[in-house]
């Protein structure tokens, strides 16, 4: 029965088989539905004479963008930041380093060297965040590649093997083997052949064993993939022992070991060489002299046909206005500046709830883990600290930075305590993974997202529930997107479904861009090619 | 002279970390004139004090100084903030635990300098049985909320009524008025039993709502 399966039969036997993400991933891979591709905003030069004038709050990435985009196009841009700093979340900490979080003010002091350094904020590039790409390369930022799961590193969880820590490729490649021999028993060949041609069948079949390593009989008896006992080079290698498929099943970690590098963290991740804040350093030689920094915006008005805004600075107060106005204060600190927005535009304004991520980072007195085969990666633990990243850069040089926690989900643990509570519960629960943390570490620095000025919070959160958002949730969302007056677009990742990601925050500003350039009569240009 | 104020207060605030703070890195953290209030307060509480409900932090705008002065010392003292689960009311002691008497006076002469139209009210209620609740508040707050400064009882017209709905609710629960060096506080607490259930809350404040218009 080798009859071709048709495109909407296919679909069917997956949606059958799997879930509908699968449905709907095999849709891209077929052509189906569009692929993000890079979109950059086709702005019409401005008139020189009449310069539409443009004023941006703050200098986070979206805000950058747009005046980088809109500057090029001859609009006349002005950005004003609330910190000595660019960048907002894109944030990379180095000697000397104030850490302005209110009331635990803290001072970096790592060695002064290029590659000491913590990225506080955003720390890995996906390649297919194109966007973002094309601006580290428009900006002259160096890239480097990030490495997010090593299999070198471990996972720790006190629930498992009484709460030793166990090495990436023996959990890995033991739940493979194992979840490989379940599924080459679960289907007998009548039923496979059901579904699929003789060759069809071999495939899956094979991509199976392959999937676990499993043996000539489809039994997984241990592999090579979770490295040598011994030997292995000179000697013959001696495969180590098979671990328990049960106490694999003691810890959530399976989850994380089988997907972290998949999707957005799969590879090819990169890194700008020096830090993140490299990309902010290339928008702001990109826009001399159009970033003013530690402004207090105290006032923003819709006028009818553009936003006046008010500020202060050094003492004195000034008064702005604007064509345009793309704002990318976070909502929730928009809420407490004047402004005469509409009720329903600051209804989601104040719906929006605030991130609470936290990280936290060490120097390494030497780099330790390249003692253990680690050279970048993640460690992942079930103690509060949840990671250890180990950095993928400085290889071999005598010291490091090590990311000491990262709590990306409720981060108010390690927030409500004080710095020296934080940094000593990072060492307890890093010692259950190296022994020698606290020996190996010093100078600890913390990111409580929620407490840093200017920002009170981390990644916006639009969605009440993993289900995503709600009917009500999505129409304040298309309202808070929407310009208010015509005039006044709030810009950032948190205008965006999908927050905490740089490309989220390059596309939020692109969207009101091609909003305002919309309003102001298209791009002039025809459809179709022009005939000559 | 302002942000040499502040250069000393962040100095003292680094002094208790580990880490030592110099006075150049403070310099490259170039504070450009701004002062503490402008730099921190507003971040939470608005450029004018408007108030910000969405992070917890209230209108300060046409506030009393003797109150504002009285309520930085409660948190200083931790007196004030002490519902731990509770963020802004942490991040509010932090931000004073290492403030000098002078540094508090320099931040109440500037906070009085805000004013700001009142915020919309939030809290309904029936106005009329409100403002029979409202005769034992009237002994110290006045009959027109204006507030008593020898009674310490502050004025209650300008403060966001989401504010005083979780005050009130503090004092009963017994998270403020129970420190012994807040006598004050003690008064309060004493006098809260009145108001029994949320709908008596409610419903005083929609009557002081409709005061000192």
């Amino acid at each position: 029965m080798n009859k071709r399966v048709t495109r909407r039969e296919l679909l069917t036997l997956l949606a059958a088989t799997g879930t509908s993400a699968t449905v709907l991933n095999a849709s891209a891979a077929l052509g189906m539905i569009p692929d993000t591709r890079l979109n950059l905003p086709e702005i019409p030069r401005a008139d020189p004479a009449n310069r539409p004038s443009v004023v941006i709050l703050g200098a986070g990435i979206s805000g950058l963008t747009a005046a980088y985009e809109l500057d090029k196009a001859g609009y006349d841009c002005v950005v004003l930041e609330a910190n000595s700093r660019a960048g907002g979340r894109c944030y990379t900490v180095r000697s000397g380093d104030v850490i302005d979080e209110v009331g635990n003010p803290q001072v970096c002091e790592f060695d002064d060297e290029p590659h000491m350094y913590f990225n506080a904020g955003p720390a890995r590039i996906p390649s297919s965040h194109r966007n973002l790409m094309h601006y580290c390369k428009e900006l002259g930022v160096e890239l480097e590649i990030f490495i997010n799961e090593n299999k070198e590193t471990y996972f720790q969880d006190d629930a498992m093997f009484g709460g030793k820590p166990v090495k990436n490729n023996i959990l890995t490649t033991n739940a493979r083997g194992f979840m490989a021999e379940i599924m080459a028993k679960s289907f007998t060949t009548a039923e496979l052949d059901e579904s699929f041609s003789e060759y069809e069948a071999e495939a899956l079949m094979s991509a199976v064993r392959s999937f676990g390593d499993l043996n000539d009989d489809d039994l997984y008896t241990g592999s090579f993939r979770a490295g040598y006992k011994a030997g292995g080079f000179i000697d013959h290698g001696v495969q180590k022992e098979v671990v328990a498929f049960k106490e694999l099943l003691k810890t959530r970690f399976l989850n994380m070991a089988l997907s972290q590098n998949e999707g957005e963290t799969g590879p090819v991740l990169f890194q700008p060489v020096g830090g993140m804040d490299m990309i902010v350093k290339g928008f702001e030689r990109a826009l001399p002299d159009k970033i003013y920094y530690d402004i207090l915006v105290t006032s923003v008005q819709l006028n009818g046909d553009g936003v006046d805004v008010q500020y202060e600075h050094n003492g004195m107060k000034y008064a702005i206005s604007a064509d345009y106005c793309f704002n990318c204060i976070p909502t929730h600190l928009m809420t407490g500046i004047p402004n005469n927005f509409p009720s329903e535009y600051v209804q989601a304004m104040q719906y929006v709830k605030r991130g609470e991520a936290y990280k936290s980072a060490f120097q390494a007195k030497r780099r330790f883990w390249e003692d253990d085969d680690i050279y970048g990666g993640i460690t992942w633990t079930n103690q509060p600290i949840r990671q250890i990243w180990y950095p993928p850069h400085g290889v071999h040089k005598a010291k490091g930075v090590i990311l000491s926690a990262y709590d990306f989900g409720g981060g108010m643990h390690f927030t409500r305590l004080s710095q020296e509570e934080r940094l000593e519960t990072a060492i307890k629960q890093g010692e259950k993974v190296h022994p020698d943390y606290r020996q190996l570490t010093e100078k600890g620095i913390t990111i409580a997202w929620h407490r840093m000025n200017h920002m009170l919070g981390c990644a916006a959160r639009w969605s009440s529930s993993f289900g995503g958002m709600t009917e009500e949730e999505e129409r304040m969302y298309h309202t808070l997107q929407a310009p208010a007056g015509g005039r006044h677009y709030t810009i950032g990742d948190q205008i965006s479904m999908h927050t905490a990601w740089q490309e989220s925050a390059i596309l939020s500003a692109f969207w009101a861009i091609n909003d305002m350039v919309e309003r102001r009569g298209g791009t002039g240009r025809m459809p179709g090619q022009q005939v000559v | 002279m302002k942000s040499r104020n502040y250069l000393a207060l962040l100095l003292l605030a680094g002094a208790a970390l580990t880490q030592t703070v110099s006075a150049q890195q403070y310099e490259a953290f170039h504070l450009a004139g701004l002062n503490l209030a402008e730099r921190v307060c507003a971040t939470c509480h608005g450029p004018n004090g408007k108030g910000n409900p969405i992070v917890g932090g209230p209108r300060l705008a046409d506030i009393e100084p003797w109150y504002l002065r009285n309520q930085l010392i409660g948190f200083r003292s931790e007196f004030r903030g002490t519902q731990k689960d509770y963020i802004p009311g942490y991040e509010m002691q932090d931000s004073v635990a290492r403030m000098s008497d002078a540094e508090i006076e320099e931040v109440v002469a500037y906070i009085s300098s805000w004013s700001a139209s009142p915020n919309a009210p939030t809290i309904t209620g029936n106005t009329n049985r409100g403002s029979e609740l409202y005769v034992s508040c009237a002994a110290c707050h006045g009959i027109e909320g204006q507030g008593n400064e020898a009674l310490a009882a502050p004025g209650l017209t300008e403060k966001d009524d989401w504010y005083l709905f979780r005050q009130l609710n503090l004092f009963k629960s017994g998270y403020r008025g129970s420190h012994p060096e807040d006598q004050w506080g003690q008064q309060m607490r004493a006098s809260v039993g009145v108001l029994e259930t949320s709908q008596d809350i409610n419903d005083v404040l929609a009557y002081i709502n409709t005061l000192g218009s």
